[in-house]
C-alpha cells in the first residue's frame, strides 16, 4: 500500500469499528450475565455515570483525578528530564547511580504507599510524592536511554566539524532526544494513572478510585463500571493530547511512535 | 607539492586481528586521491585515523604537516552512512559546521556560503526541506555541502555513493568533479568501485587485503576536465584494465586464504 492509512477515511472509521465491537460485546455479556454476578449494560453504565455527574458531583472526583497525575507527572518528568540527561552524559554519574534507579524503579510505586502514610499521612501530598515518585523512575530511565542511544555517526559528523563538547550535547543530542522525551512523559502517565487509582483506592476521600471502591463496596455495579470506564477514557485522552503535541513539534522524524 | 594528508607507516589492529599493517602514502596538496581496497580491507579504518577518530597502534597521520590527535573543524568528513541531522533542514544542515564556535562565522558570510553549496550541489529548491524528504543522492549532495561549506583544508570521504544506485552515483560522481574542478580541495576519497576512483582522481592507492598495506599507486593520466566522455578515453579504459587485475588478483587471495 502506497498511501499512507492516515489520509484515508479508515484510520477514523477503523478504531471506530473497534469501540463499537467492544460495546457490543460488552452488552452481549450483560445479556448473559444476570443475577448475582450481573454485569451492567452498557446503558445502564451510561446511566450511572449521567446520574453521577447530575446527582453525586462526579464531576469533582474526575477533576481531582485527573488534576493529581497532571501535577504528578508534571514534577516527575520535570525533574526526570534533566537528571535524565546528566546522567546520560556523564558516564561516572550514570555508573554510580544506574543501580539505584534500577532498584527504585523495580520497586512498584504502589509498595511506598503503606510507608508513604506512615511518614506524611493520607493528605495530598502523599498522593502527589508517591505519583511523583512513579513518573520520575518510570521516565528518567527513558530519557538516559535514549540520549546513550543517540546514533554515533550524529556525534562523529558533530566532532568532525569542530563541535565542542558543550555544543555535541545542545545541538545535537538534545535535538535528537526530543521525541524520546514525549515518550518518556507518556510512560510517565501510563504508570501515574496506574499508581493513582491504587493511592485512591486507600488513602482519598474523593477521586475516581475512591468511586469505584465505594461502588464496590455498595454493590452498585452500573456505578463501578462507570467509573472504570471513566478511567480509562481519561488516561486515553491525556495519552491522545501528548501524541497529538508530539506530532507537531517533532515533525522531522520519519514515523512518530504511536 | 606540499603533502596535505600523510600516513607513515601505519598499524592498527583490533583484538589480536592486524588491520592495518604499515600503511604509507601521501596526498598532496590539491589532490584528488582514491583509495581502492577490497571489503573489510580497513578502509574506513585509515580514514577514521584520518579523522582523528581512531588512533593508531603506531605510525602517524599528518594533517598539512601536523599529527593527527582528533577530531578537528579543518579536516571535513562526508560518512559511508547517512549522517546529515534529520531534526535540520537541507540549509541549516549545510550551515551547521559555520554556527559552531571552532568556526564561526557572520550571519551573513554563512548565508552566502550556504547559497554557493546549495547551487553546487544543485539543491535549489530545498532549501526548507527536511532530510526525511529526500531521496538517498539528495541527502548525500546535502553531506558534500556540509563538508564543503566549512571550507576545511582537506576533506575525507567514505564511499560517499556506496548506497545509491547506479544513475544517481554517475551523475554525483560528475557533480563532485565539477566541483572538484572549481574548488580544488585536497580530497581522500575511499571506494571500492574503480570506476569511481579513475574518474574522480589524479591518482589511485591500491590496498590489499589484511594484513593491509599499500599495494601500488596508479596515476590517472585522463585529462581534466573531466565529463561523462573521460570514462570512454582509452587512458581512462587502460587504468579501469589494469586496476581490474589488481582487484581481481586480490580477491582470488583472500578466497585461498
Ligand atoms: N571497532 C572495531 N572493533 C573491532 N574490529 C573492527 C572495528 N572496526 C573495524 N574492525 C574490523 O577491521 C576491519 C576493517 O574494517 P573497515 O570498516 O575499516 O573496513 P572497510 O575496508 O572500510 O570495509 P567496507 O568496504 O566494507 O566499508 C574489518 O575486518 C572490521 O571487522
Ligand atoms: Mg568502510
Amino acid at each position: 500500500m502506497t498511501r499512507p492509512l492516515r489520509r484515508t477515511p479508515l484510520r477514523w472509521t477503523l478504531p471506530l469499528l473497534g469501540v463499537v465491537l467492544a460495546v457490543v460485546a460488552w452488552w452481549l455479556v450483560s445479556l448473559v450475565m444476570t443475577g448475582a454476578k450481573q454485569v451492567p449494560s452498557p446503558a445502564a453504565t451510561l446511566h450511572a455515570a449521567v446520574v453521577g455527574f447530575t446527582e453525586h458531583d462526579l464531576l469533582l472526583d474526575l477533576r481531582l483525578s485527573v488534576l493529581r497525575v497532571l501535577i504528578g507527572v508534571a514534577i516527575g518528568c520535570a525533574v526526570a528530564v534533566p537528571v535524565g540527561f546528566v546522567l546520560a552524559w556523564y558516564r561516572p554519574l550514570r555508573l554510580m547511580f544506574e543501580p539505584l534507579v534500577s532498584f527504585f524503579r523495580a520497586l512498584p510505586p504502589i509498595a511506598l504507599i503503606p510507608l508513604v502514610i506512615v511518614y506524611l499521612g493520607i493528605g495530598e501530598q502523599a498522593r502527589l510524592s508517591v505519583l511523583s515518585y512513579a513518573a520520575f523512575f518510570a521516565a528518567v530511565v527513558v530519557i538516559y536511554e535514549s540520549v546513550a542511544a543517540v546514533d554515533d555517526i550524529y556525534v562523529r559528523a558533530g566532532r568532525a566539524m569542530g563541535a565542542s563538547g558543550l555544543e555535541l550535547f545542545a545541538r545535537i543530542v538534545v535535538p535528537y532526544t526530543v521525541p524520546q522525551v514525549f515518550v518518556a512523559v507518556r510512560v510517565a502517565l501510563g504508570i501515574a494513572w496506574a499508581t493513582l487509582v491504587a493511592a485512591e483506592l486507600t488513602v482519598a476521600q474523593r477521586g475516581l478510585g475512591t468511586y469505584i471502591q465505594d461502588a464496590a463496596n455498595f454493590s452498585r455495579k452500573p456505578d463501578l463500571f462507570a467509573g472504570i470506564v471513566l478511567i480509562g477514557l481519561s488516561a486515553v485522552v491525556m495519552d491522545r493530547v501528548l501524541v497529538a503535541v508530539m506530532r507537531v513539534s517533532v515533525r522531522w522524524q520519519d514515523r512518530v511512535a504511536r | 607539492m606540499t603533502t596535505m594528508i600523510g600516513f607513515d607507516d601505519v598499524r592498527l589492529g583490533f583484538g589480536g586481528v592486524e588491520v592495518l599493517d604499515g600503511v604509507g602514502f601521501g596526498v598532496g596538496e590539491g589532490e584528488f586521491v582514491s583509495v581502492l581496497g577490497p571489503s573489510g580491507c580497513g578502509k574506513s579504518t585509515l580514514l577514521n585515523i584520518a579523522a582523528g577518530f581512531l588512533r593508531p597502534d603506531s605510525g602517524e597521520a599528518t594533517v598539512a604537516g601536523e599529527p593527527v590527535t582528533g577530531p578537528d573543524h579543518r579536516r571535513g568528513v562526508v560518512f559511508q552512512q547517512y549522517a546529515i541531522f534529520p531534526w535540520l533542514t537541507v540549509e541549516k544542515n549545510i550551515g551547521f559546521g559555520l554556527t559552531l564556535r571552532a568556526n564561526r562565522r557572520s550571519r551573513e558570510e554563512r548565508r552566502a556560503q550556504v547559497a554557493r553549496y546549495v547551487e553546487l550541489m544543485g539543491l535549489q529548491g530545498f532549501e526548507k526541506s527536511l532530510p526525511k524528504t529526500l531521496s538517498g543522492g539528495m541527502r548525500q549532495r546535502v553531506a558534500l555541502a556540509r563538508a564543503y561549506a566549512t571550507e576545511p583544508q582537506v576533506l575525507l570521504m567514505d564511499e560517499p555513493f556506496a548506497a545509491l544506485d547506479a544513475q544517481t552515483r554517475e551523475y554525483l560522481q560528475e557533480l563532485l568533479v565539477e566541483t572538484t574542478q572549481t574548488e580544488r580541495r585536497t580530497t581522500m576519497l575511499i571506494t571500492h568501485s574503480v570506476e569511481e576512483a579513475i574518474f574522480l582522481s589524479h591518482r589511485v592507492v591500491v590496498l590489499g587485503n589484511r594484513p593491509t598495506r599499500v599495494r601500488e599507486v596508479v596515476d590517472v593520466p585522463v585529462p581534466f576536465p573531466r565529463t561523462p566522455e573521460s570514462r570512454l578515453q582509452p587512458e581512462f579504459l587502460a587504468v579501469r584494465r589494469h586496476l581490474e587485475d589488481l582487484m581481481r588478483s586480490e580477491s582470488t587471495t583472500s578466497a585461498r586464504s
